[in-house]
């Protein structure tokens, strides 16, 4: 294991001309061999994860509806997130992974920023079709009112370990939160501590939390959003990101997109996800 | 020399047949392990030795001949899987293990360089290994090699055929675990001999932990977490927590926090002692985690008879610049004022090297082997860092406004006054031969980034060479002054291991593709041979047949190549190759 910061360096090795791989593909490519793989994160609910060998989620749904829509079979290729959105990027658009070098011809969920586009010149960020936001989901037997996260000074809060909930809370107020944090190793994991009522609230975006206060039948449970002073965002669109020429590919998928968004399709598919769908704030 | 290995190799046999039945083959015992330096007809240890000090007491290749020490074969790794060679091949009965990158092992017939086997790990879809695809090399006991997998798997593979005999779980892969260290074997009275292994793996949430096995079955006997609050296993049950809880971690953060001791370990068959350094902290911003962090950044001593750790010594306590302390924990006897120190070493990335008391642990002294450290003012009476608070990275919420965050320079950069790459101690010089390198990093607050589709502000940052015609730096430490005798100069950062001779001479390779030869005693460079491909490997020298022989493994790769900005414009134009080369003196010219 090399130091995890070494890690965003793996992507100027493509730079260096080393980057024969399975090539992420343009349109009629795709078209032609009647295949599309799609990149989604694992452990990502409700967007996407696996259920013994199928996989779920808003995220999963999106592709089978561009698989619709282009006459094509979907491949999904689901792993986890690495570091950073530049290594995921690399890793799952236009390098592939170490070993096998196998890439997608699409991600979904990427967050469309000009800074991470800028960053990022062999893969190119479009098609905005999310909001994303930061929330808790709050147990209202317990906690009635959370004005602040000065409330967990006293009491547990969940999040996913290493995530930017969990960079949030480990040093909100100066560390003070330091002994009510409870990390789960994995999203699932975090999500049992609030389902089990070993923790009071959970803090992730907010549709993660309001499809955990689905899960949780338990619990009384609402959805909160108390300022986070020192957050770098307070919201970000998310949008697909294919490589850098298959660009028409992305405009393709641009528009299954927008007729998702434009008909109600989209709504209803993260309602039926316990989720409220918010457009791209752009 | 050929009659005196036969009498060890015959009494090695004696002494074990009270213990084992007897086998038919030329098995390697224990014994063999822990007497390996002395012995130089094989080399049955990562380290030329359990203790790693890389020191061979072979003399038939010396400074007036190593001129003529000529390749006699080559052995090509073949395919497309070339790059990353770091491995230090093993030497038993004329035949050579070598392990290669992507999980591969190769048995060869050093008299006519031909393969006997090859052996390749099927890696698993899901792997997504962190760093690269190396190993670093295989032990070896009875008649079986073992070696680790980039899948998080230990393997052990029948000498003679290079079939698997078991294969066991070190980590999970798809939680991001690896494996790329060269096992360590040592002996015990308890349990008989042990295959040791640390963990290494890239994700936040993975505790660092040190395995003992059973060589026979792959069965775990015990194991020790190296961060504090977790309790280690011994026979199957708990035994004792590493230290107390939250002693040196806020919160539940110690339930994650990383000090992977992915280098693995060397044994000091005089004190008994297994030693293992260990990562650095997780996460990577120190403001998240104050304290010491036990035990990351550090090295530990650790009894192979129950797996308690005997003593730690942390060379960078409450960690933020990645200085792994990973790095090899050499033992050695010191004279210091008349006395004999039962002495142990390291060369810390921090760019400090250390002299402990390896009985205890306690510091005696340490001196930086790289310049314009920046990090620290120095070290302390007790070992300790004087932090130079100004260069240590700035906490990423104190810019939260979303611009670029004050930049430092920190020296050395997190690759290391020294990485991976073994040093050797001469026991004819008494003198350090480390491999180091001369740079330092910017580090700076990024304005956004993402992890798995959520925004929070991350760290950049870029690594600068300090000199400009230069950056590898082959340096003589007398280890009882802190002085340096001698350097050599590189223009490309070092990369490779160190290997020493009783010839008085100091072997090491360097990205260019040199595989060099330098007086001990000056740093004279006495030989040269192009292998075609960058060496980030260890070399070897061992006796066959009443001639010296020496080997490196070669092929571009590892770490290196994935540098950017000023450091990349000296390495962008090597190239990959993949192959072993074994080079000796000619008989004819043996005595020229």
């Amino acid at each position: 294991m090399y130091p995890t910061i070494l890690r965003s360096f793996f992507a100027l090795l493509c730079a260096l001309a080393l980057c024969v791989s399975a090539q992420a593909r343009p349109l009629d490519e795709v078209i032609d061999s009647g295949e599309l793989t799609v990149f989604v994160y694992s452990d990502y609910a409700p967007y996407s994860w696996a259920d013994g060998d199928e996989h779920k989620g808003i995220d999963v749904e999106i592709a089978k509806a561009f698989g619709k829509s282009l006459g094509v079979k979907i491949n999904i290729l689901m792993r986890g997130a690495d570091e950073n959105i530049d290594d995921d990027l690399r890793i799952n658009i236009w390098k592939g992974d170490l070993i096998h070098r196998k890439v997608a011809d699409v991600m979904l969920h990427v967050p469309v920023d000009k800074l991470v586009n800028a960053r990022n010149d062999l893969a190119v960020i479009t098609a905005p079709y999310f909001q994303e936001q930061m929330a808790l989901v709050v147990d209202n037997d317990v906690l009635p009112t959370v004005e602040t996260f000065g409330r967990f000074l006293n009491n547990p809060i969940g999040v996913e370990l290493d995530t930017a909930g969990d960079f949030f809370l480990s040093s909100a107020f100066r560390g003070q939160l330091h002994n009510s944090v409870r990390r789960g190793r994995t999203f699932a994991d975090a999500t049992d501590l609030y389902v089990n009522g070993d923790v009071t609230a959970l803090l992730a975006s907010k549709a993660q939390a309001e499809w955990v206060a689905t899960q949780a039948k338990d619990r009384q449970s609402r959805i909160v959003q108390p300022p986070m002073p020192g957050i770098v965002r307070n919201g970000w669109p998310i949008g697909i990101a294919i490589k850098h020429d298959s660009r028409d590919l992305g405009y393709a998928l641009g528009d299954v997109l927008t007729e998702m968004i434009n008909n109600g399709e989209m709504k209803a598919l993260y309602m039926s996800y316990g989720v409220k769908y918010l457009e791209p704030d752009l | 020399m050929l009659k005196k290995s036969f009498l060890l190799t015959a009494g090695s046999i004696a002494l074990s047949a009270g213990l084992f039945s007897i086998s038919v083959s030329a098995d390697v015992g224990i014994d063999d392990i822990v007497a390996d330096q002395a012995s130089s007809d094989d080399i049955v240890s990562y380290g030329l030795g359990p203790r790693g000090q890389r020191f061979s007491p072979l003399s038939t290749i010396n400074k007036s001949n190593v001129k003529n020490l000529f390749p006699v074969w080559s052995f090509s790794f073949g395919g497309e899987k070339q790059r990353g060679q770091e491995s230090q091949p093993l030497i038993k009965d004329g035949v050579m293990y070598v392990t290669g990158s992507y999980s591969r092992m190769w048995a060869i017939d050093i008299a006519t360089g031909e393969e006997l086997w090859q052996y390749d790990a099927r890696l698993p879809e899901g792997i997504l290994p962190c760093c690269d695809v190396v190993n670093r090399g295989a032990a070896i006991l009875g008649d079986k090699v073992f070696f680790g997998t980039l899948d998080a798997k230990i393997v052990a593979l029948d000498a003679k055929t290079g079939n698997v005999v078991w294969r066991k779980t070190i980590g999970d892969f798809e939680a991001g675990y690896s494996y790329t260290a060269a096992p360590l074997i040592v002996p015990t009275e308890a349990h008989g001999p042990l295959i040791l292994t640390g963990n290494s793996g890239g994700e936040f949430g993975i505790v660092g932990e040190v395995q003992a096995r059973s060589p026979e079955t792959g069965d775990i006997v015990w194991t020790r977490p190296v961060i504090e609050g977790h309790m280690g296993t011994l026979n199957g049950e708990e035994s004792t927590m590493t230290g107390a809880k939250n002693e040196s971690w806020p919160g539940d953060m110690w339930q994650n926090g990383g000090g992977a001791p992915w280098l693995g370990g060397t044994y000091d068959p005089d004190t008994k002692l297994a030693f293992f350094g260990t990562g650095n902290p997780a996460p990577w911003n120190s403001y998240l985690r104050p304290g010491d962090n036990k035990w990351t950044s550090a090295r530990v001593a650790i009894d192979p008879e129950n797996g308690e750790i005997v003593w730690g010594f942390q060379t960078t306590p409450h960690d933020g610049w990645d200085y792994d302390g990973v790095n090899e924990f050499v033992s050695f006897d010191m004279e210091k004022d008349g006395e004999t120190i039962k002495a142990g070493a390291t060369a810390d990335r921090n760019g400090f090297f250390y002299v402990l008391d390896r009985t205890n642990g306690e510091f005696v002294s340490a001196a930086p082997f790289v310049q314009n450290i920046s990090w620290a003012k120095g070290i302390d009476e007790t070992g300790r860092p004087i932090f130079d608070d100004a260069n240590r990275p700035g906490d990423p919420v104190e810019s939260a406004d979303g611009k670029k965050g004050k930049s430092i320079f920190a020296v050395p950069s997190f690759l290391g006054g020294k990485n991976w790459m073994p040093m050797a101690y001469s026991q004819q010089t008494e003198m350090f031969y480390i491999p180091s390198n001369e740079w330092g990093m910017d580090l700076w607050n990024e304005p956004v980034t993402y992890k798995k589709g959520a925004a929070y502000l991350g760290a950049g940052f870029t690594i600068k060479p300090i000199f400009d015609d230069y950056i590898g730096s082959l340096k003589a430490m007398d280890p009882a002054t802190g002085e340096i005798r001698w350097e050599y100069k590189n223009k490309a950062p070092l990369w490779g291991g160190v290997l020493t001779t009783g010839g008085g001479l100091v072997f090491t390779g360097t990205p260019e593709g040199f595989l060099k030869a330098f007086d001990a005693e000056t740093g004279e460079e006495l030989w040269k041979f192009q292998t075609g491909t960058g060496i980030v490997s260890s070399p070897i020298t061992w006796e066959q047949d009443g001639e010296q022989w020496v080997a490196i493994v070669t092929g571009w790769g590892g770490a290196v190549p994935l540098w950017g900005g000023e450091v990349a414009k000296v390495v962008s134009y090597l190239n990959q190759g993949g192959s072993v080369w074994a080079f000796k003196v000619p008989e004819q010219l043996a005595n020229r």
